[in-house]
């Protein structure tokens, strides 16, 4: 009774009420948390425990709520490494090229890639990838009436979307590698709309697209000879880089060499690159690059295995090509070439990009060992018909894509199929001669190269022509001399600076005194005579 | 005597000025890369949309060490080669030389071109 007349007398002061309030409320919520967590904590574990229960068609949509996700991802991160081509090339072309030329070479990449990205919005993954006939798709211009995920891959459309524009931009950019240093850019900006708006995406439709007639619906003629096969290239060895190769070709072929550019059987020999760092480093940024090109061509990171081995196969072929070509070319000159290496694994890379999920680690290094080769024959190839290439965007894209097409139809391993959503599908099989498969599968893949070099390559022919009657194509020779930099873009790459040399400006004409090196004062002090 | 000649001239005609005097048999040349204004003043260049002024252009300054027999002859071809007839091509002179030693082998003068 004491006990309780204090807890009335207590519970009239309010410093105690105060107290009391506090930890009588903090010992609820802790009971409460406690509740909830035990809550929640059940409802987890029963819910994982009776997933069993759940219907197929349930269990289908958990499945995919979670494995085109994860594909979606690969495509995205794949995507990003194929787009992070571009630096490669930016590198690779301008430390190739003249000093002069720099400028005009990095804004062609950047201006390309920017042209290339609105055009395929607009119609480019319309005519490729769009539901029409065998020739061109028509669906989805400026990505209207997209659905979730793209087709059956299971892939976010719009990841779809980024990860072949990444592709159609590299296209687009390959061909500018043989037209450095004499090209104008209106000239540019015109041969690039109907590389990247037209050229690649129609061609990319036939082997790609739904339907098209070279890797989809085959025509009767072409069944009746390759019995049924149809054409295969994995990643684009044909579609990206014989495609870009080949309209670099005709490029390289309608603009004529570069102004004092003599070849070897005149006496004369390649210009020299400006800066080897820097074109070095550009070319190893593109075999890191392809490690998105290749791999990510599976569109499923299900397919596991296949992936691995793409990723495999791709390194083997570029570590093969790139000894090959420096070891083909050492007994000229007796010295270790490092252009040539460059040129040779990237050769390599391109070779393996058709054949890549169905061949063998082996046969990876055997195709990128002949492409080491085969580049360096091109390159002598090129020079022996007087065709200025300064980059050696046609040995390498167009050659060696042509030998990794070809090579598939000989090194198929036959134990592997196509990379599907949920995993690699081994149903129909791919086996080439020397695994004791027919020619079927070689006579579909020439019949591609061929439909490459003919179609694309006569389209372009005609385009190049067209554009150089307008008189824009190439450069006024006393631009070309002075160097593109100065001429189409008003500005220089390297500057020597004087400290004081250089000032801002608007109006023409007279030195501001103030700016010039105080001793100099008569009015022609270079060569004064 | 010996006489050095310096040209000063655009830097896409310097191809065509040694092939010129290789062929006259000149066995030697220095080339630098330099930079310079006459009556061609300076260039304007752009960066990021606006203008600005580079005062000095770069151009190709020849030194060749020839016989003073050959003087005239040799300016002739500089001249002649590297000539376009616009606006900035330069300018090329001649001075007599007190010494000249082959530094390998010690031989002055005439022997030593």
């Amino acid at each position: 009774m004491d006990r309780l007349k204090l807890l009335t007398k207590r519970l009239r002061e309010q410093d105690f009420r105060k107290q009391f309030a506090i930890l009588f409320g903090g010992k609820m919520l802790g009971i409460a948390t406690l509740l909830g967590l035990v809550k929640v904590g059940s409802t987890l574990l029963g819910g994982a425990a009776s997933a069993a229960g759940l219907s197929s068609l349930q269990a289908a949509t958990k499945a995919a709520d979670i494995i085109n996700p994860i594909n979606t991802l690969w495509v995205l991160v794949t995507a990003f490494l194929v787009f992070f081509m571009q630096a490669g090339f930016m590198a690779l072309e301008a430390g190739f090229a003249r000093s002069r030329e720099t400028v005009n070479v990095l804004l062609e990449c950047v201006f390309d890639t920017c042209l290339c990205g609105l055009l395929y919005w607009a119609f480019g993954f319309a005519f490729q990838f769009g539901v029409g006939n065998w020739f061109i798709g028509h669906q989805y211009f400026f990505l209207q009436g997209a659905p979730l995920t793209y087709g059956s891959s299971g892939v976010a459309f719009l990841a779809f979307f980024l990860f072949q524009f990444a592709f159609a931009d590299t296209a687009s950019t390959v061909t500018s590698g043989a037209m450095v240093g004499r090209t104008g850019f209106k000239g540019d900006i015109m041969y690039s709309v109907m590389v990247s708006g037209f050229l690649y995406p129609i061609f990319g439709h036939w082997v790609w697209g739904p339907g098209g007639w070279l890797g989809g619906k085959i025509p009767h003629w072409m069944s009746n000879i390759t019995g049924g096969v149809a054409f295969h290239d994995f990643a684009g060895s044909t579609v990206v880089h014989t495609v870009g190769g080949v309209i670099a070709l005709m490029g390289a072929i309608v603009l004529g060499p570069r102004l004092g550019r003599k070849f070897k059987r005149d006496g004369g020999g390649p210009l020299p690159p400006h800066d080897l760092t820097i074109g070095a480093l550009g070319a190893v940024i593109l075999w890191f690059g392809w490690y998105g090109f290749n791999p990510g061509s599976t569109l499923s990171a299900m397919d596991f295995a296949g992936m691995g081995r793409v990723a495999a196969n791709t390194t083997l072929a570029a570590c093969a090509a790139g000894m090959v070509a420096v070891l083909v070319v050492y007994p000229r000159s007796k010295k270790w070439d490092l252009a040539m290496s460059c040129n040779g694994f990237l050769a390599g890379l391109v070779a393996i990009t058709c054949p890549c999920y169905w061949v063998s680690p082996t046969g990876s290094v055997v195709i990128g060992a002949v492409a080491g080769v085969i580049v360096v024959f091109g390159v002598d190839l090129l020079e022996h018909l007087r065709i200025d290439d300064p980059i050696g965007a046609v040995p390498v894209h167009m050659i060696c894509g042509i030998w990794g097409t070809l090579s598939l139809g000989l090194f198929a391993s036959g134990s592997y199929g196509l990379p599907t959503p949920t995993g690699a599908d081994t149903s129909a099989t791919l086996k080439g001669v020397l695994y004791g498969g027919n020619w079927d599968i070689m006579k579909a893949q020439v019949i591609g190269s061929l439909a490459c070099i003919i179609l694309v390559g006569g389209a372009a022919f005609v385009i190049f022509k067209l554009i150089d009657m307008t008189g824009q194509l190439r450069v006024e020779p006393d631009g070309e001399l002075q160097g593109l930099d100065l001429f189409e873009h008003g500005s220089a790459a390297y500057h020597m600076e004087f400290g004081q040399g250089m000032t801002y400006t608007t109006p023409a004409g007279g030195f501001p005194g103030g700016t010039l090196i105080g001793a100099v004062k008569k009015e022609e002090p270079v060569g004064g005579s | 005597m010996v006489h050095l000649i310096t040209a000063v001239i655009k830097p896409h005609r310097l191809e065509d000025t040694k092939e010129s005097l290789r062929k006259a048999e000149i066995l030697g040349l220095t080339v630098s890369e330099v930079q310079g204004f006459g009556r061609q003043g300076g260039k304007t260049e752009v960066f990021r949309g606006s203008e600005y002024k580079i005062e000095f252009v770069p151009k190709v300054k020849l030194e060749v060490l020839v016989n003073s027999e050959d003087v005239e002859r040799v300016i002739d071809l500089i001249v002649e080669s590297a000539r376009t007839g616009k606006i900035g091509d330069g300018k090329v002179w001649s001075a007599p030389v007190d010494h000249l030693l082959r530094v390998r082998t010690g031989e002055s003068g005439i022997d030593a071109l």
